[in-house]
């Protein structure tokens, strides 16, 4: 017998006995889903019923001549009242549902008539429907008795007789109907089928002691991992089945009224079926062996817990994209982890997939699923990951521990702490600081940047309890420090200038926000370019360095160096995106990315703050001073040649002066696996 | 037998086991003594194959831990106190797992959980799901599991810790026993009197050096001490002495 397969069996009674695991694999994907489905189809025709039930009152004013009158009083669904004052008020305050308030005939032989109605009630909405239908009969008696004065045929003001058929066959509307809404649920279902187990077996094992124990036994850790991760698989595949099979059941047996009242008939032919079972198990293997992978690198079931739930809400998205109308399966979507599984099961359902994209779908799923296996077995064979308590206690406190806490020499936020402040500072900014500058201008702009940027930088440092001088690298530069950073603005701003040139021949270029762009940068007075520079370079320097290159790179330090740096890029590129480009983002990420090295090597912000300011100063300069605005104000244009190898020699003397020397430590220990997140 | 050669563990730029050299011979126990973050237990994790030494090697009867770390844990019974059991398998299940995985099948495997179960007096609770059984019956399940394949080996990292005098007794007999049967026995502790009861020698590590090794009278003698205890206490609180004898 081989030894994954002993760990397996056991694996799977384990689990099987556990109740929790029982409920998310039978109950909830058999009984639950379908019953939810069909009470809430219960609760909405109720509603609607009852709705129905009750005749609405309506009221009609105006010129209106007695057979209208006498029309809505033998309508069936209508109730006509009286209304006295304020036709709109009589609406709004429910006392009357639709108003129909009727106008003299007209010189050219039309009747005026607005039909009043509150578009934000069900029950409004309901009366002028009713209403609408009644004048329509109104207009064709007024109509057919027009035509008969003149002699004509009824025919005579209808030229058209239209009439539109749907060509698709009912259990192809059915699959239609079913493929907006199973997809999402299998894949949530295949998911959530995965999630407990996962957590269960990895973290789990790890809080009950449970996980050592099983490595003193001679295991191949690769069997452990296929045990387990086959258990996952499983599991989540059985749950996605099961759902599968009850929700074709559910809409088959016309359970549900809404298909039966529209004639929908629902068969997924068994070819179908088989196809979507066949893709579930490698999304199945693709979320088994993510979720152990991750879930084994924590520690406690809670704390993996909350390390895969935003990874649940993630999938969640791709997931529900054949969900939205006019979203078009493509070949690009097919490669999109989860989004082309979800389509493909949408197609399968309708009846049209086709077989290429298909296979795109099973193939990229595979791959997917085989490198998060890599990822899960390289996790199961650290020993880091696996005992990693060990000397790893001062990098785990999170930020809350901090707030109990108080502040701790030495202490620096954690990555994800850091990640979640920059990325809360963002919204902040992104929302307020836009209505800050709507209302007060430029100088909404300044108080932006301090209020909604600089202040929650030391409020969080603060409040976390963090080390203020280590996490912001509030160090002196040295002059190797500010030389380098000298050189390394020197060569980097014509960098940037040149990505922004070459991003022109891929993004389109938004003529109207770079003239507003350059219009606020150039001054006329000297009044105004010291303003500009207080405002546009020397602001952004402390604030947003304090927030990017404090305490996202404070936090994040302890990553690799490429990781810190290129994090750093992305996440200030990112914060530069706006609702209407992206043309920002290349330049400004580049940026971002040497500041990020050359605070991490110089260890200190100034050296971050005295870039930062050159290169956003070197701007408001070229647009104000006249002579260089002609030489450079051209975006469309590539950046002068001769420029190109100065910037090429600055840079590279820039990092040659950064590189060399010693690299001033804290002398604090790295406890090994402390880059596993 | 077991071999500890100039092992070394570091975690960063604490290191945790130093130059640990030791030996345990058949029919022989050993107690590791030190205070607490002496080093005992990555030392014995590292013979267990449960971590990785920085350098040197650890082996059982010639196999390295490093090198060969599945048939080392096929010559090894490993105990200790933050290992659990699998509170959903029962105890006669967990033990059959335990052996399967070592090898064992069929009425082999059948035969030897029915001895250990008789063994340690498990047959009251042998079908009770782990999760369900007292501390003491645990650590009855523990010793059976580990014991399952009759190893050569037997390390045990403080494995009286938490229980109470009744059940600690289960495991002196536990070791007393298997020494007779020729194992070799290594076992952590910071309990002196289990020390004098059990061991045969005593090494004491003190920040993750073996700074004195001998017979508890040895120790005793050596350091000029009334008693083990005062022996043991000059050992971990004193000036550095010369290193291991």
């Amino acid at each position: 017998m081989s030894v994954w397969w002993i760990v397996f069996r056991k694996e799977l009674k384990e689990t099987i006995r556990d109740r929790r695991t029982l409920l998310l694999m039978v109950v909830v994907p058999v009984l639950l889903y379908p019953a939810l489905l069909v009470v809430s189809e219960q609760i909405l025709l109720f509603g609607q019923r009852r709705l129905q039930e009750r005749a609405s009152p309506v009221a009609v004013v105006g010129e209106a001549p007695a057979e209208l009158l006498a029309l809505v009083d033998s309508a069936q669904g209508l109730r006509r009242v009286t209304v006295l004052g304020d036709p709109e008020a009589a609406v709004r305050s429910d006392s009357v549902t639709a108003v129909a308030q009727v106008g003299r005939e007209g010189a050219g032989g039309s009747r005026p008539v607005i039909v009043l109605y509150n578009g934000a009630s069900d029950r409004s909405q309901l009366g002028r429907r009713e209403l609408l239908r009644v004048l329509d009969a109104w207009r064709d008696t007024l109509l057919a008795r027009r035509l008969l004065a003149r002699g004509l045929p009824a025919g005579f003001a209808r030229p058209l007789e239209v009439v539109d058929s749907s060509v698709a066959r009912p259990e192809e509307v059915g699959g239609y109907a079913m493929g907006r809404i199973l997809p999402l649920l299998l894949v949530v279902i295949t998911m959530l089928g995965a999630f407990y187990p996962a957590i269960d077996l990895a973290a789990g094992e790890k809080e009950r002691g449970t996980l050592e124990t099983l490595l003193t036994a001679p295991v191949p850790p690769g069997s452990v991992v296929a045990g387990k991760f086959v258990t996952v698989a499983l599991i989540a595949v059985v749950a996605a089945g099961l759902n599968l099979g009850s929700m074709i059941l559910t809409f088959q047996t016309g359970v549900l009224e809404f298909s039966r009242g529209l004639g929908l008939e629902v068969s997924v032919s068994l070819r179908a079926v088989v196809l979507i079972f066949l893709t579930l198990i490698p999304l199945a293997v693709l979320f088994g062996a993510l979720f152990l992978g991750m879930a084994v690198r924590s520690s406690s079931f809670k704390e993996a817990q909350n390390t895969l739930t935003p990874v649940y809400m993630l999938v969640l998205l791709p997931a529900m994209l054949p969900m939205f109308p006019g979203i078009d399966f493509s070949p690009l979507f097919a490669v999109v982890p989860v989004a082309g599984v979800s389509f493909f099961f949408r197609d399968l359902m309708v009846g049209h997939a086709d077989f290429v994209t298909g296979a795109l779908v099973l193939c990229s799923t595979v791959l997917y699923a085989a490198l998060a296996l890599l990822f899960a077995a390289r996790a199961f064979g650290n020993e880091a990951v696996l005992f990693g308590a060990e000397g790893d206690d001062h990098g785990r406190s999170g930020w809350m521990d901090g707030l109990r806490g108080g502040e701790r020499a030495g202490k620096v936020p954690d990555p994800r702490a850091a990640v979640f402040f920059v990325a809360g500072v963002a919204v902040l900014f992104f929302w307020f600081g836009v209505t800050l500058q709507v209302q007060l201008g430029e100088r909404g702009l300044l108080v932006a940047e301090w209020l909604l940027l600089f202040v929650p930088a030391l409020l969080f440092v603060r409040i976390g309890g963090y080390d203020v001088r280590r996490t912001l690298s509030l160090r002196s530069p040295g002059t190797r420090g500010a030389a380098g950073a000298l050189l390394l603005v020197g060569g980097a701003v014509p960098v940037a200038w040149l990505i922004g040139w070459l991003q022109t021949f891929f993004l389109p270029i938004p003529w109207e926000i770079l003239e507003g762009l350059e219009k606020l940068v150039t001054a006329e007075t000297p009044g105004r370019l010291a303003w500009l520079l207080l405002l546009l370079a020397v602001t952004p320097a402390l604030c947003e360095e304090v927030v990017f290159r404090g305490v996202l790179l404070g936090g994040t330090r302890r990553l690799d160096t490429w990781r810190v740096v290129l994090l750093n890029g992305i996440v200030f590129g990112a914060f530069h995106l706006s609702f209407q480009t992206a043309i920002r983002f290349l330049p400004t990420a580049w940026l971002g990315i040497v500041i990020a090295w050359a605070v991490l090597r110089s260890r200190s912000i100034w050296t971050g703050a005295l870039m930062h300011l050159l290169n956003n100063g070197t701007i408001v300069l070229l647009a104000s001073v006249p002579a260089l605005r002609e030489m450079f104000a051209n975006p469309n244009a590539p950046p002068p040649l001769w420029l190109l190898p100065v910037a090429a020699l600055s840079l590279v003397a820039g990092v040659r002066v950064l590189s060399s020397g010693r690299l001033r430590t804290d002398g604090e220990p790295t406890p090994e696996g402390s880059e596993e997140i | 037998m077991i071999r500890f050669h100039r092992l070394t563990k570091r975690y960063g730029t604490l290191t945790a086991v130093d130059d640990l050299t030791l030996e345990v011979r058949p029919g022989e126990v050993y107690a590791l003594l030190g205070p607490n973050g002496a080093g005992k237990t990555t030392a014995l994790r590292c013979l267990a194959t449960l971590l990785t030494p920085t350098s040197g090697s650890a082996s059982v009867f010639g196999a390295d831990a490093v090198r060969d770390p599945l048939e080392v844990r096929r010559r090894i019974g490993f105990i200790a106190a933050s290992m659990g059991l699998y509170e959903r398998l029962t105890a006669r299940e967990l033990v059959a797992y335990f052996g399967n995985l070592q090898g064992l099948e069929g009425e082999q495997l059948d035969a030897r959980v029915e001895e250990l179960v008789t063994l340690f007096g498990i047959e009251s609770f042998a079908d009770r799901r782990c999760g369900r059984l007292s501390t003491g019956q645990r650590q009855r399940v523990s010793l059976a599991r580990a014991l399952v394949h009759d190893p050569p080996a037997l390390i045990l990292d403080e494995p009286t810790l938490g229980l109470d005098v009744l059940s600690g007794q289960t495991i002196y007999d536990f070791i007393v026993r298997e020494r007779a049967r020729g194992k070799c026995i290594l076992f952590s502790t910071h309990q002196l009197q289990e020390v004098e009861l059990l061991a045969d020698r005593v090494g004491v590590l003190r920040g993750g050096e073996l700074v004195a090794e001998g017979t508890p009278d040895d120790l005793v003698a050596r350091t000029g001490a009334p008693n083990l205890a005062r022996a043991f206490l000059a050992l971990v609180t004193g000036p550095e002495q010369g290193g291991a004898a």
